[in-house]
């Protein structure tokens, strides 16, 4: 945290109450105790003639918070230690423990997936999220993640980073408008095809940015199924374009970076700030030397070395030891040649990621900003344009500037928004669209936004106590019958199980009759399942040598043989469908979903509520309801088990035994599942919903199911 | 209907709904659609094969030719057009049905060949195009309670920019009840029914005290859910009380339940069911495969054909059967077949689709085009001209890029003479 930071947080502590502040009335004595950016915010909004919303009170920010930070609504514990910490600290030691929080780089790492287009089907695209989820664990300043992205070559899965150009098959021209949208928020993709419409890129400019991967080529080896980058000597990226001129004419586009660097001799202080931050970190650095990285340059250096100790001649007999050596030395060379950094992409990430590059740390913040307030200042967060003014420009430099000074930590960038008055505001109530337009543009309100989809379902998941077992042993034994299929033999008539089930690809004659008391097990509900991933795993280094003995020896019939016998549902093959019974304790427990392959399948939860598909550029979440979603969620297998009773519960000896106190469950389902006290009113409500049940179980099952199903449920407070 | 004005047109049809849920009655209560000529279709039953289904062996026999294979040509309704062997029943129905046999395809690779057949477009590297079926209910209005786009048995492909109202509805197995559209299985209906009505109220305190169009919008969503719920046009999705004898003579198979649920989902007012089926990308052992396909295809598509004729459904019903790519006419080592985009072809009945033609041809080994080369554009300009769309029609991305329905096609007119 920067010292000034530390003094607006400060400033802003000793206010004590967050008493509600009408902070649009010019530059007050009283202004002087906000953040910095509060006053910015505040100065820029000299003309509004709108009073601000509230402060939202402990328990609803706590909620936001949390939700915003780790990515699921609180638990009964969180509330109680938040609520044990003195008014005037609850806020910022809240803030604290988020940022430390090991869920926050699950959470953020969905902020980067989005950012980046990350989907873990593409090529690379495991180790791509593995990677982006370590380096937000380890707070990798986002300029070095950036250089990272854009220089790496390699090998699918074997360098991580380079999962980022292989998302579009390294293609200069998707390239082109991939950098500057995602890293610059600026749309010059549409100057491939002809100079921009509504802006001042041409043709030009966008075939100069291109020709930075001009020589970047995706290579694909039959013999091995790998998939790798490796830069040519020759540039596909040529001047005029195809069709203009003559085909002869055409010639190596030379790469020119578009965007303009601030000017001036004298140093920005946000760069001379910088600059001792790292200087400092250097230092650190330095004097704990021995953790060491596994960079893509130590990588090759260590290489080079490793080739030149083998290769320097020494006595060996005729027979044998050369060629033993021969496999490490492929192994080398095809690391140390194909797989090294690109040249003129370096040149690139050093222009895109340089202190005076404005864009850069601006579409970033903003993105942050728009993450946590629903709502960017250059709005949509990827235009920035002449025609897509920021509407608080002076805040959004503000921002900017301490984001470099700050080293390109999203932590603290985060920080300075979440501790802001901006970000603590109520939303607006009953006011008409136009009037709520304007203030929630202005910032003097927030905007009521839905949960991310991941969130929703972790919310779900912590508010229905699933994430551990709750039910005793034995408590739900259930029959069921489970489909499958299996390969009929011809000649004895037996039957040999095979793991087909859920095969697509599969020739399906007659089916076996269905018991009448057949119901569907978890297989039905599966697009409710979330299936953590292991980074670590993912990372974990992976040897060249079984690639470079398997590239001599199998051919290319050998290779399709062994790909078809992994393909399920082979021709000519006869299955049936069986019905098995099973027996089973349906005790289910959950997993986060913030950890999972993504995006999701089609039809998944996470999916069905806004995750997007994450292909095209400027696809962004869609947070409109849908039936599919209400169907999902009122039918659902998820909210189902939430809201059902378990034994091992707190709230069970509150519904059943001499100890049972209705009143007490139903103000802890509110603190479970809305993180607020419940009113008389809906104190009374909800006792009446567990009487009107046909046990006190069953009738507070259904009120938890309201509950979890309602709007105040699904939208931060 | 716009999918983006999906709330307008759902409140728009609940006047309309009630009285019937036939196609035509309805299309002419709800004149609202910006058809560009008159349309010859309502409805469209798309089978997609995937993995690329061989054109030889299926509708474009080459008997006594090296490269003609293992099965034999047969005769069928229509004088002088033969298909293979293994669709003996659906040879009987072939006046009702037309072929292409001169589709030029462009990519040998199952990702991006599946692409370009699903959308019409090249795969692009930053822009997602939406599939023939979103295009469809993103500019022909919804029919009834039921969902306008509905997939069987595997996955549709994307929306794209048509955006989340235009994706399919998806059903995982034909005749198996779908969890998501009943209570969860021990609430009875009363006590899910009480639910509901708290729920409401809930969610309406809420939204007097925010004000908020945002919030009305979950209702809208929830109330949507609950109509289709307790649709009495949920019926369709229910076979069990299919006779035994229709059963059986669709073939009691997987697929040829999804032919009787697609007849019954267009009959409902669906309109645009996908029923897909894989298996079809045989390098090795081609023949035997394709025998167990036609056992599995023959039966129910020839019954789909003969009970959408007989009920008057098929004129305004279009079936059309697509696959990513052909197969070399070449047969390979392991009696298989490899990818062949060069030339293909593809089934149709129905919907204005004249009966017992053939378009264009492929040369005699089955490598080329020889005449009347169809490129794939043209199939879904086919479509959309068949429903009164305009495939040159322009929408916005996102982005507002304009992007045209389909990707320069001109549909083929001689199947509609």
């Amino acid at each position: 945290m920067t010292a000034r930071v530390a003094l607006g947080v400060a400033l802003l502590i000793s206010l004590g109450s967050f008493a509600p502040l009408a902070i649009n009335q010019a530059v007050s004595a009283e202004t002087a105790a906000l953040s910095p950016l509060d006053q910015l915010l505040a100065t820029e909004n000299a003309g509004v003639k709108a009073q601000a919303a509230p402060i939202v009170n402990d328990l609803a920010f706590l909620r936001r918070i949390t939700v915003d930070l780790i990515g699921r609504i609180p638990t009964a514990a969180e509330i109680d230690e938040f609520m044990a910490w003195s008014s005037s600290e609850r806020r910022t030691n809240a803030i604290d423990k988020l940022l430390a929080d090991g869920r926050f780089a699950d959470r953020w790492t969905v902020f980067y997936s989005d950012l980046l287009r990350l989907r873990t089907n593409a090529e690379g695209g495991q180790a791509f999220l593995a990677f982006v989820h370590k380096a937000v664990e380890a707070n990798m300043p986002y300029d070095e993640m950036v250089r990272n992205l854009l220089i790496a070559n390699g090998k699918a899965n074997y360098t991580p980073e380079v999962g980022f150009i292989l998302g579009d098959g390294a293609d200069p021209m998707a390239m082109a408008g991939v950098t500057s949208q995602t890293f610059m928020g600026i749309r010059i993709a549409c100057a491939q095809c002809h100079d921009h419409p509504f802006d001042v890129w041409t043709r030009e400019d966008f075939y100069g940015l291109a020709a930075y991967f001009g020589k970047t080529r995706r290579f694909e080896n039959d013999f091995t199924n790998t998939i790798y980058t490796t830069e040519t000597d020759a540039t596909t990226v040529l001047w005029p374009p195809e069709g203009v001129g003559k085909e002869a004419d055409r010639k190596p586009m030379t790469p020119k970076f578009p965007f303009k660097l601030a000017e001036g001799s004298a140093e920005p202080e946000y760069i001379v700030r910088l600059k001792e931050l790292r200087t400092a970190q250097e230092q650190r650095k330095l004097a704990a030397k021995d953790a060491k990285q596994n960079k893509v340059d130590d990588l090759l250096a260590e290489a080079d070395k490793a080739l030149e100790k083998i290769t320097t001649p020494k006595p060996v007999d005729a027979t044998g030891v050369l060629a033993e050596n021969q496999s490490e030395v492929d192994k080398l060379k095809l690391a140390q040649g194909r797989y090294r950094n690109s040249e003129m992409r370096t040149d690139l990430a050093k222009l895109v990621t340089d202190p005076r590059n404005r864009y850069f740390a601006k579409n970033h913040v903003n993105r942050v900003w728009a993450e946590l307030m629903g709502r960017g200042i250059v709005d949509p967060v990827d235009d920035f344009s002449q025609n897509n003014k920021p509407s608080h420009p002076k805040t959004l430099d503000y921002l900017a500037d301490e984001f470099v000074a700050g080293g390109y930590d999203l932590k603290n960038i985060v920080r300075i928004i979440v501790t802001s008055q901006a970000y603590q505001r109520e939303h607006l109530i009953k006011v008409d669209e136009a009037t709520r337009t304007t203030i929630e543009t202005a910032f003097l309100a927030t905007t009521p936004r839905r949960m991310i989809s991941e969130a929703l379902y972790d919310s779900i998941v912590v508010g229905g106590r699933l994430f551990d077992v709750k039910h005793e042993n034995g408590k739900n034994l259930t029959t069921a019958w489970r489909h499958q299929q299996v390969v009929k033999d011809k000649k004895s008539e037996e039957i040999a199980t095979s793991n087909l089930a859920s095969a697509v690809n599969v020739t399906k004659p007659a089916m076996a009759a269905k018991p009448a008391e057949a119901v569907p097990t978890s297989g039905a509900y599966s697009v409710e399942d979330a299936f953590e991933l292991d980074f670590n795993a993912v990372l974990a280094k992976k040897d060249d040598a079984p690639e470079v003995e398997q590239m001599k020896m199998m051919s290319k019939e050998e290779i399709e043989a062994q790909a078809m016998a992994k393909q399920i549902g082979r021709p000519g093959v006869e299955y049936i469908d069986k019905y098995v019974k099973v027996i089973f304790d349906d005790n289910p427990r959950f997993t986060t979903a913030l950890r999972m392959e993504t995006p999701a399948p089609p039809t998944h939860f996470l999916r069905v509520f806004g995750q997007s598909t994450r292909e095209a550029l400027g696809e962004f979440r869609d947070h409109s309801p849908t039936m599919r979603q209400a169907l999902l969620i009122m039918n659902g297998r998820l909210i189902h088990e939430a809201s059902r009773v378990g034994e091992l519960e707190p709230a069970y000896a509150l519904l059943v035994g001499k100890k049972k106190n209705y009143e007490s469950a139903v103000a802890l389902a509110y603190r479970d599942l809305l993180t607020r006290e419940a009113t008389a009113q809906e104190i009374k409500e909800g006792i009446q919903l567990i009487e009107a049940g046909d046990t006190p179980l069953s009738g507070y099952a259904d009120f938890r199911w309201v509950l979890l199903n309602c709007n105040e449920f699904r939208f931060i407070p | 209907m716009s999918c983006l004005d999906y709330k307008m047109t759902r409140r728009s049809m609940l006047g309309a709904t009630g009285a019937t849920l036939l196609g035509w009655q309805i299309r002419d209560l709800l004149a609202n659609e910006g058809k560009s000529h008159a349309q010859t279709a309502e409805h469209v039953i798309l089978f997609w094969n995937g993995g690329g289904m061989t054109h030889i062996d299926t509708w474009d026999p080459k008997p006594g030719r090296p490269t003609g294979g293992e099965l034999k040509p047969i005769k069928t309704s229509v004088p002088g057009m033969e298909i293979s062997e293994i669709f003996p029943e659906l040879a009987k129905q072939m006046h009702h049905c037309s072929l292409i046999r001169s589709i030029a395809g462009t990519n040998g690779d199952h990702g991006r060949a599946t692409y370009q057949l699903q959308t019409s477009y090249q795969a692009s590297s930053n822009l997602q195009h939406p599939g023939l079926g979103s295009v469809v209910v993103h500019e022909r209005n919804q029919l009834g309670d039921l969902p306008a786009y509905i997939s069987i048995s595997g996955q549709a492909p994307r929306a794209g920019y048509m955006g989340q109202k235009c994706e399919a509805y998806f059903v995982a197995e034909p005749g198996e009840q779908d969890p998501y559209l009943a209570f969860p299985s021990g609430i009875a209906e009363v006590r899910g029914n009480k639910r509901l009505e708290v729920l409401g109220k809930f969610n309406q305190r809420f939204t007097d005290v925010q004000k908020n169009s945002k919030l009305d919008a979950t209702q809208t969503a929830i109330n949507d859910a609950v109509k289709l719920m307790r649709s009495p046009a949920l019926e369709a999705f229910d076979l069990n009380k299919v006779p035994t004898t229709t059963l059986n003579r669709y073939g009691d198979t997987s697929f040829g339940r999804g032919c009787i649920l697609a007849k019954r989902l267009v009959e409902t007012g669906v309109r645009f069911v996908q029923v897909n089926r894989g298996g079809f990308d045989t390098h090795t052992a081609n023949f035997p495969a394709m025998e167990a396909h036609g056992s599995v295809m023959d039966p129910a598509l020839a019954s789909l054909v003969q009970d959408l004729a007989e009920s008057g459904m098929l004129k305004k019903t279009m079936i059309i059967m697509l696959s990513e790519f052909g197969r070399t006419p070449v047969i390979n080592k392991d009696a298989g077949r490899d990818h062949w985009a060069s030339v293909f072809s593809c089934f149709m009945a129905g919907g204005g689709v004249k009966g017992g033609q053939v378009i264009g041809s492929s040369d005699e080994d089955g490598y080329q085009p020889k005449d009347r080369p169809v490129q794939v554009p043209d199939i879904h300009a086919t479509v959309c001209h068949a429903l009164g769309i305009n495939p040159s029609k322009e929408v916005m991305t996102p982005l507002q890029r304009p992007m045209k329905l389909v990707d320069k096609g001109s549909f083929v007119t001689e199947l509609f003479a």
